[in-house]
């Protein structure tokens, strides 16, 4: 990790490693296709996506909705656009609070010897629950709202990160350059945060990427269960909710929805292993 | 090796009884009861505190946890406050379902992703590798309830392949049982099989490029052979070692599965009693998944040390 | 001669049989019916849930139950005399009525049954007139009445939450412990959670002898099928999947989508049940807004009633406002609720409601949950800013049954009340038990109902509660939905009513 190159063209390299790799480009492309989708949804949308239009209900795609209406008259391809940011807001704060909070449970745990056990038998409890069922239960508790869903959600994804971070950090606590910190008087934090979280970090990002997928397609099986965020928020798993019981009188309203969801976590996945590929190539191990 | 199976199953035990605080935790803030779902939307309030006091819902909540953990002791899960039978009854009913749907994906996600992933990394970087990883990619982003349902509106519903859900046990009648189990293992196994051939890819890939694979080569040996016989046994490995999170997401997944397919499994007999406030039933349900997930673990690391005899079991 | 006589009376009598009826009842065969959820309870005395009702009532019986016009009855009573002071009902039994195990029925089964609903029985409070219960001949049961109750035989005949007569050792056991063994006539075969609940045709069944045809929940109800299996499939495209697949026979509850497509298939008849409940929009009267009447009003004013129930109930509502349904002697041709946006700002701005955002709870009943987002929409035109609170029946149940607090508005179907009369439609104002708080007037007309004999007053009594709810708008009636109910062919005369009844069906 010593500099022999000065850092503005190391970080350079890297980037330029990162625009090579495929799957990095793709990935970001489609992300950014979504990203744009959510940020410009005010703009682009042709309808307001919460009013139905009672004369117009489960219109099949055509010229003046080109994705079709839902069984209220409400315009898909606007609430799918607006259904992007909910969804995209909701991936990215959970993997944020996963982020953090795996990033101090796993550095402590892997840090502090003591605090090592306990922490881990905690976190093999809550890895016990299926997710779905925790986040079910955690959204029973708080009741249905986009805040409680991102909190039941990043329960349900730290103790994963945390025991990624915990791995990385154990590796480096061993070495000199640690050993030779603590000899030289630094203090713990100090450590953790410029040595041993460095690096922690390429695991910790790749990781957090596919959190902010599987966050996106989790939301979608909570509102599909009826836990997710209230009516008429649209999301993209409540979009294909309120399809579901038409799905053969109007198939466009599950079809449409569905396919965002496989853009936007095929777009991350393809993100999350161009940076494995770049930051580190051993990491094959993909898990979901 | 039994000092380590007793050393493990020991160490489940602290790990158990997290679980079961942790249920009791989030039972305890959950609002509503299930008294209310003997009533309709015009009952009383005293109708419900009626019910309330005949279910014996109306003790405080550590006296009802101390009631549990005391029938626990003597190996007894309790009743179903809905249900009309035993907890253990209840469960042991729908685990043959859930096992054998979580079962057969499993086993067909390892058959197809190994050989998705052998193909891939034999012919490495032609057209058969990138269409593969490419289908096992999508295969990953895909939400599996979506598939279900897709998969329900065109081949259960509008060309009527295969039934659209329900369960019909072995035991009854293998074909219908095959039948009935299609959609829903193929919709549970679509994930999980993208990352099994991905998995699968990049080991092989690993392993093909080391030195003995080229001097089993040199020897004159079959290409199938040597992919198989030396390639494939050393790659394994890895993918032994993730089956336990496999297989605990297969469970996750499957109980959504269930609820698309209307199966009545574990996973929809714990989401119905969430949703109903059926106390012991979620109490006794999700000790029970964080047992079989425990069991699935220790059985994989055991695999594990059977398969690859340079590890320990510490 | 005679013999010439005998051959064309022979010949007359031959061709009358062969004018008779092509379709003649088979017996035997197994039907299977699908319903949304499982019954919560197998003890009639101890659940008030539709979907106990659809298994329990083909098991059990009352002393009198409700005809097809939802007048009550003689079942397994004869006959009553009522005392000219009102006080007094003796009920003379049917004879040779038996039970599932053998017993014949007598009047201490019938004592032990009502005592038992009487002290825990799901809506108890509907013979809490009763002052004591007593075996008063070989075949009669005296019940004498604290204050006079018009409509104690309606409320003895309720299919609700049915007081249902069951052996006297069963009638001993704590309440939701009692094992299915009515007189009805279908017996309990198996139950088996989260998937069905089996009955057999019980054989020693004796259709009530007064009547030749079935009759609402009375009548002679003929058994003629083998089994009945009640599944249970919560979800409406699994429970179209079984139907079309021939799985079962009968779906309870089917969409327009699916009713649309299934419209000149051979080999099913779509059938409605309109009006099967009264779609309700009830107000939190203790705090908050709703306790303003000039508020309320705006609400009635801004909403458009028909555009809720069309989107929520596509072509299977009923504009009708009256609080029990079309066909009921008591039933009003109310003027219907109209839309005045204008209006509606106007009664807002006079009102107490300051923009603050507004709770609607709503079970996640799919129509519930669409009237409820139709209505936000609505009332947004005008200014109310609503946030839907969608949640479990639980979790729901506990808010809107007991609390003031943290709700303002509500949505759900009153099925079973409209139906079963004028006293049981207003007993959910009464006391401020729907509304949060008392209404004197409603209480006031309500007291006079149950103690009115003369039904013409009992009608005028009734209108002005109807008149005294919109004057007030203490709930808003927004109009009467169905049932799509889809029956194969194979299964022969059946009519849908307030439960999938399987007697009088047969199999072909």
């Amino acid at each position: 990790m010593s500099a022999t190159t000065p850092a503005p063209s190391r970080r350079a390299a890297f980037i330029r490693r990162l625009m090579d790799n495929r799957s990095f480009t793709i990935g970001l492309a489609l992300v950014g296709v979504v990203v744009l989708m959510a940020l410009l949804a005010d703009v682009i949308a042709p309808f307001d996506p919460l009013k139905g239009n009672f004369k117009a209900r489960m219109v099949p795609p055509g010229a003046a909705h080109w994705l079709g209406t839902d069984h209220f008259g409400r315009d898909i391809l606007s609430r799918i656009l607006h259904g992007a940011r909910v969804s995209l807001h909701i991936g990215f704060l959970v993997a944020l609070f996963t982020a953090v909070a795996g990033a101090v449970i796993g550095a402590a745990a892997g840090y502090f010897r003591y605090a090592d056990g306990p922490v881990m038998r905690l976190m093999d409890a809550f890895m016990a629950f299926p997710p779905i069922i925790l986040a079910i239960a955690i959204s029973s508790v708080l009741g249905a709202s986009v805040t409680n869903v991102v909190i039941a959600l990043a329960i349900a994804a730290t103790p994963h990160t945390a025991r990624v971070v915990r791995a990385s950090v154990m590796v480096v606590r061993e070495m000199e350059y640690v050993e030779a910190a603590r000899a030289l008087g630094a203090g713990h934090v100090r450590i953790l945060l410029r040595h041993v979280l460095a690096n922690a970090m390429a695991p910790l990002v790749v990781r957090v990427t596919y959190v902010f997928a599987i966050a996106i397609l989790n939301e979608a099986v909570l509102s599909f269960i009826g836990v997710g965020p209230p009516p008429p928020t649209p999301t993209f798993g409540a979009i294909i909710a309120n399809g579901r019981d038409f799905i053969v009188a109007a198939p466009w309203i599950t079809v449409a929805p569905g396919m965002a969801i496989l853009l936007s976590v095929l777009g991350l996945n393809m993100l999350g292993d161009g940076l494995r590929d770049v930051l580190d190539p051993r990491m094959a191990v993909t898990t979901r | 090796m039994i000092r380590f199976i007793l050393r493990r199953l020991l160490a489940s035990i602290p790990v158990l009884m997290l679980v079961s605080l942790i249920t009791f935790g989030l039972l305890w803030l959950v609002p509503g009861d299930p008294a209310s779902m003997f009533l309709d939307a015009g009952a009383t309030a005293e109708a419900l505190d009626r019910v309330r006091r005949e279910m014996g819902l109306d003790q405080s909540f550590p006296v009802r946890m101390g009631h549990w953990y005391m029938r626990l002791l003597q190996g007894d899960l309790g009743q179903s406050l809905l249900l009309n039978r035993s907890v253990v009854g209840a469960i042991l009913e729908r685990l043959p379902v859930t096992l054998s749907l979580t079962g057969l994906a499993f086993v067909v996600s390892v058959l197809l992703g190994v050989a998705a992933g052998v193909v891939a990394a034999v012919r490495h970087g032609r057209l058969a590798d990138q269409g593969m990883m490419t289908l096992a990619l999508i295969g990953l982003s895909i939400p599996e309830f979506w598939l279900g349902l897709v998969l329900i509106w065109l081949i259960a519903v509008l060309v009527p392949i295969f039934p659209a859900g329900d369960y019909v046990p072995f035991t009854t009648d293998a074909w219908q049982w095959a039948r009935h189990i299609a959609l829903p293992t193929f919709s549970l196994a679509c994930v999980q099989m993208g990352f099994v051939a991905r998995m699968t890819r990049s080991s092989m890939l690993e392993v093909l490029g080391q030195d003995f694979i080229r001097t089993a080569r040199a020897k004159g040996l079959p290409e199938p052979y040597v992919v198989v016989r030396h390639g494939l046994h050393n790659a394994m490995v890895p993918i032994v070692t993730v089956m336990g999170i496999m297989v605990g997401a297969l469970l996750g997944g499957a109980v959504v599965t269930e609820q698309v397919f209307s199966i009545p499994g574990l996973g929809r007999l714990i989401i119905g009693a969430v949703l109903s406030r059926d106390f012991p039933v979620i109490q006794g349900g999700l000790l029970f998944l964080a047992l079989i997930y425990l069991a699935v673990n220790l059985m994989v690391d055991l695999l594990y040390a059977a398969i690859d005899p340079r590890v320990r079991l510490e | 001669m005679k013999l010439k006589f005998l051959h064309i009376a022979l010949a007359a009598a031959l061709a009358i049989g062969a004018a008779a009826p092509a379709v003649a009842q088979k017996k035997g065969g197994d039907v299977i019916v699908a319903i949304t959820n499982a019954p919560p309870s197998l003890d009639p005395h101890a659940t008030s849930a539709q979907a106990a009702r659809h298994v329990n009532l083909h098991m059990f019986e009352t002393l009198y139950a409700r005809d097809e016009g939802a007048k009550p009855v003689p079942d397994l009573a004869k006959s009553v005399a009522v005392s000219p002071d009102g006080l007094s009902y003796v009920f003379t039994l049917r004879s040779g009525v038996k039970f599932h195990n053998g017993k014949t029925m007598g009047p201490a089964d019938v004592v032990a049954s009502i005592e038992r609903y009487r002290k825990g029985g799901a809506s108890a409070s509907l013979i809490g007139a009763i002052d004591s219960v007593s075996v008063s001949g070989a075949d009669q049961v005296t019940v004498k009445l604290k204050t006079v109750q018009s409509t104690f035989l309606g409320n003895l005949s309720s299919p609700r939450a049915p007081i249902a007569i069951m052996p006297a050792e069963e009638a001993a056991k704590d309440i939701g412990k009692a094992s299915p063994i009515g007189t009805g006539p279908y017996k309990f075969v198996e139950y088996k959670p989260d998937s069905h609940v089996k009955l057999e045709r019980f054989n020693d069944y004796v259709p009530n002898p007064a009547y030749k045809e079935r009759d609402g929940f009375a009548g002679a109800k003929i058994a003629y099928l083998d089994t009945v299996t009640f599944r249970f499939i919560p979800e409406a495209g699994a429970r179209d999947a079984a139907t079309m697949t021939g799985q079962v026979h009968l779906n309870e509850t089917s969409d327009e989508s699916t009713a649309k497509r299934l419209k000149g298939n051979p080999n099913f008849t779509v059938m409605k049940a309109l009006p099967y409940a009264v779609q309700v929009l009830k107000f939190n009267m203790a705090q908050g807004p709703g306790a303003d009447l000039n508020f309320r009003r705006a609400i009635a004013q801004a909403i458009n009633a028909e555009e809720i129930l069309g989107t929520a109930y596509p072509d299977l509502y009923l504009m009708d406002q009256s609080w029990v349904y079309p066909g009921s002697p008591y039933h009003t041709d109310r003027a219907l609720l109209k839309q005045d946006v204008a209006a509606a700002r106007a009664n807002l701005a006079k009102s107490s409601y300051k923009g603050e955002k507004l709770i609607f709870i709503i079970d996640s009943i799919r129509p519930n949950v669409d009237a409820a987002t139709v209505f936000q929409q609505q009332v947004a035109a005008i200014g109310v800013n609503i946030e839907l609170k969608v949640g479990d029946w639980p979790t729901i149940a506990g808010i809107g049954l007991k609390s003031d607090q943290g709700w303002n508005f509500w949505t759900h179907g009153f099925g079973i009340e409209p139906y079963e009369g004028p006293a049981s439609a207003m007993s959910h104002w009464v006391k401020g038990q729907g509304q949060r708080k008392a209404d004197p007037v409603i209480d006031d007309l309500f007291a006079k109902l149950n103690s009115e004999m003369d039904v013409a007053v009992q009608k005028k009594l009734f209108a002005e509660f109807e008149n005294r709810m919109a004057d007030q708008a203490i709930a808003i009636n927004l109009g009467d939905y169905g049932l799509f109910q889809i029956v194969s062919n194979k299964l022969k005369n059946f009519k849908p009513y307030r439960i999938t009844r399987m007697w009088g069906v047969w199999l072909e």
